[in-house]
């Protein structure tokens, strides 16, 4: 593969303490080679291609950890759900790559607007849902762009598994039943866990097999859960040693102690949601400054399709309208995410060995409203460019 | 009597005065002008920021809706035509303060009737901040909301009633529209009266929501021969119907673009409603999208998605304040800065439109300073 020279922009390479600075990037094989002030004359090969930058910011692709594109698939006339596989409230070994459409017209919106990674998870309708896989978003075969899977146990508290249940006069009907389920799935986990490492030999069990790996702290588990149910997700996770992360996390304002005590990442959004009593009553983008500055990881997702893939911009800029730095808003869509996904080894930041997913964009991005993206490169690809 | 002293005024029909003032007097705006004095007014410093006439969404159910109640208060899916429904009895204060709205700038909105029948009802404008019901409702009988969109198919053809499909919605509109005109005065209905009112007469303009380029081409063929001012509400496949509603000179309510990714699922090409400004059409942006709303961030980010396709700022902000108010027949009182209109200002620490860094620093409604 031809080597690749990024010249005369700015680079943000979202390293920790890394200052912006005008730099080159030099990439070779899909990876970068190379990030400095000035790339050496006798790295550069005679064919390389030069990308002038000039006046444009360099950043790492952004990441979406939160996304169900493809999997709830409106580019059919009447929309598609393959992401919940509401049967049982216990449907925690299905696997999101089955359900996601890889041509879904949303995936090119993603990566025209810098989107470069996305997690890809089943949705909320059941307690324990399925295992979400972190993707790129360019490419034909979902199995072909993943990047890791599974990244996660995807779990969900609160209405979305009570109503699919309630609905059918079944467990769980409550909050309290969700708590229950919740509980009794992870003990079983445990004892089968347990039987396994005291040669028991437990019969085969997927769901269990799948949920170990979250008890050994091989993945984390993603828990779907806004205003007081953080506080059951909190306890139980602990209770088992499980390194979590709380998703959506509406009305984290009134729980900042508690989440930094508890040590996990938190992915918040989306917002723009009507407010009304119960999980919509508290819908405070604000949070992830309290939690930034308190020293969370805290990503900014967009549940998109649900709200727009591009809708991550107006994430940010909210982030950033409520007090947060673009600089601390750009790291929670590129290197926050990247270590919540467990994949801050190959994406998220500008640094030698990495994939390069660079963006080059015009304008401050979460700042100025008509930032935009020139140019797309996934693993050293050019897969947009409008220079 | 409030002082709002040295701000950047944008009026709202596209004019900007830097380094001026607006003096208040109860709930009107008094006086615009520069270096005003009046030593009893309380002073507002709006040094550095960005002062605008308070936006408006004209089309929002979220205050009409009565959540959680187990039926939506503004969707009275009892006849595909209920034309004389008056929001105004559905209308939820709790629900509208729990928005937030002036924290977006949004002083007024529309409520409006869903999209299950044809003609829902119609659209009573309120304000937004927590004040006294009767200081609040601006205008009642502002809009006549109709829909033409799979909504209603959903809500009778799904019981095997007519519309099932969208000739069905088509036939029932136009043959509502010809009874209501030749039943006999003596023997017509309040809901024919009304419809005839409407459309021959006037009375209201008619905001009718309409998706797909289908949906609109239907709706804008069905119209051309009518006088009644209709705005599209949604209208997300406008650009497959730019020439006739440049001809019609119709108006666009923009839907919430970002709800369930409308720009990836219909190609919009934003930058498209240029050709609208440019023809004099009427555009402004509604919180909804198939007729349900969400938070008040969606009315900005809209905003924001057409500035960023290409159109001008202050043209954008034009859809932001004197459009919609000019739509819900309300020009006269809101929607721009001037003299004798309604003190509804919001005080902005930089442009909503062009940067994310802009956060309301007051908001003034009917006079009063809520923050």
């Amino acid at each position: 593969m031809r080597q690749t020279v990024i010249k005369g922009g700015t680079l943000y390479t979202m390293k920790d303490g890394q200052d912006v600075f005008q730099g080159e990037i030099l990439i070779e094989d899909g990876k970068i080679k190379k990030v400095m002030e000035r790339i050496p004359e006798e790295m550069i090969s005679d064919d390389a291609r030069i990308m002038d930058a000039s006046g444009l910011c360099v950043m790492p692709g952004l990441i979406d950890a939160h996304s169900h594109i493809g999997m709830f698939d409106f580019n059919s006339e009447t929309s598609v759900d393959e992401a919940n596989e509401m049967t049982d409230p216990v449907t925690l070994s299905i696997d999101a790559r089955y359900g996601v459409n890889p041509k879904a017209r949303e995936f090119k919106v993603a990566y025209e607007h810098g989107i470069t990674t996305m997690l890809l998870t089943p949705g909320s309708g059941n307690v324990f849902c399925g295992l979400p896989f972190a993707m790129k978003t360019y490419g034909d075969n979902a199995f072909d762009m993943s990047i890791k899977a599974p990244c996660a146990v995807k779990i969900a508290l609160g209405g979305n598994p009570k109503n699919t249940y309630g609905d059918r006069d079944q467990l769980p009907m409550t909050r309290m039943g969700v708590a229950k389920v919740l509980w009794d799935t992870f003990r079983k986990a445990k004892t089968y866990m347990e039987d396994q490492e005291n040669g028991k030999n437990p019969p085969y069990n997927a769901d269990m097999e799948a949920l170990c790996l979250a008890l050994k702290g091989e993945i984390p588990c993603k828990i779907h859960c806004t205003q007081y149910d953080m506080l059951t997700a909190i306890e139980v996770a602990k209770a088992f040693g499980v390194r979590f992360s709380l998703e959506h996390a509406w009305g984290a304002t009134d729980y900042i102690d508690e989440i930094v005590e508890s040590g996990c990442d938190v992915c918040y959004g989306p917002i723009a949601t009507y407010r009304c009593v119960g999980e919509r009553r508290k819908i405070d983008v604000e949070a992830v400054k309290m939690l930034d500055d308190r020293g969370v990881n805290v990503a900014i997702i967009t549940d998109s399709p649900i709200l727009s893939e591009e809708s991550l911009y107006h994430h940010i800029g909210e982030a950033v309208r409520e007090g947060v730095s673009q600089e601390r808003a750009m790291r929670m869509v590129t290197i926050n995410p990247a270590r919540i996904l467990g994949v801050e080894e190959r994406i998220g930041t500008l640094e030698e060995g990495k994939d390069a997913d660079i963006i080059l964009v015009k304008g401050k991005l979460g700042l100025d409203t008509n930032a935009k993206v020139q140019c797309t490169m996934i693993d050293g690809n050019i897969v947009y460019c409008c220079l | 009597m409030y002082l709002i002293k040295n701000g950047r005024i944008h009026i709202g029909d596209g004019t900007i005065l830097d380094s001026c003032d607006i003096l208040t007097k109860g709930k009107k705006i008094e006086k615009i002008g520069r270096e005003i004095v009046c030593p009893e007014a309380q002073v507002i410093d709006a040094s550095g920021c960005e002062v605008f006439p308070g936006f408006i969404d004209p089309h929002c159910s979220i205050g009409a809706m009565g959540i959680p109640s187990r039926h939506l208060d503004n969707q009275e899916s009892t006849g595909l035509f209920t034309p004389e429904m008056n929001v105004k009895y559905a209308m939820d204060p709790d629900e509208v303060n729990a928005q937030e709205f002036y924290k977006s700038g949004i002083t007024a909105v529309g409520l409006a009737p869903g999209n299950g029948n044809i003609m829902g009802g119609q659209i009573a404008v309120v304000k937004t901040a927590p004040q006294k019901m009767s200081e609040r409702l601006v205008k009642e009988k502002a809009a006549l909301k109709c829909s033409v969109t799979s909504a209603v198919k959903n809500t009778y053809g799904s019981k095997n009633q007519m519309p099932k499909t969208r000739m069905g919605i088509f036939w029932s509109f136009q043959e509502m529209l010809r009874k209501a005109r030749t039943v006999k005065i003596e023997d017509r209905e309040e809901r024919q009266e009304i419809v005839s009112e409407v459309f021959d007469k006037m009375t209201m303009p008619v905001f009718c929501a309409a998706e797909t380029p289908a949906e609109i081409q239907g709706l804008l063929h069905m119209m051309k021969e009518e006088k009644v001012q209709a705005s599209i509400v949604d209208g997300f496949g406008f650009g497959d119907a730019l020439e006739e509603m440049k001809r019609q000179k119709t108006g666009l309510i923009l839907g919430n673009v970002n709800s369930c990714s409308q720009i990836a699922k219909y190609g919009i090409d934003l930058e498209k409603i240029n050709e609208l400004v440019k023809n004099g059409n009427r555009v402004a942006f509604t919180n909804t999208c198939g007729g349900f709303s969400e938070g008040r961030e969606v009315f900005l980010w809209s905003a924001i998605e057409v500035y960023r396709a290409g159109v001008e700022a202050e043209e954008v902000v034009r859809m932001m304040t004197e459009h919609p108010a000019e739509m819900l027949g309300l020009g006269d009182r809101i929607g721009t800065l001037k003299e004798g209109k309604d003190a509804d200002i919001s005080i902005f620490t930089g442009h909503p439109v062009t940067t994310y860094a802009a956060k309301v620093k007051h908001s003034i409604i009917n006079g009063e300073v809520l923050y």
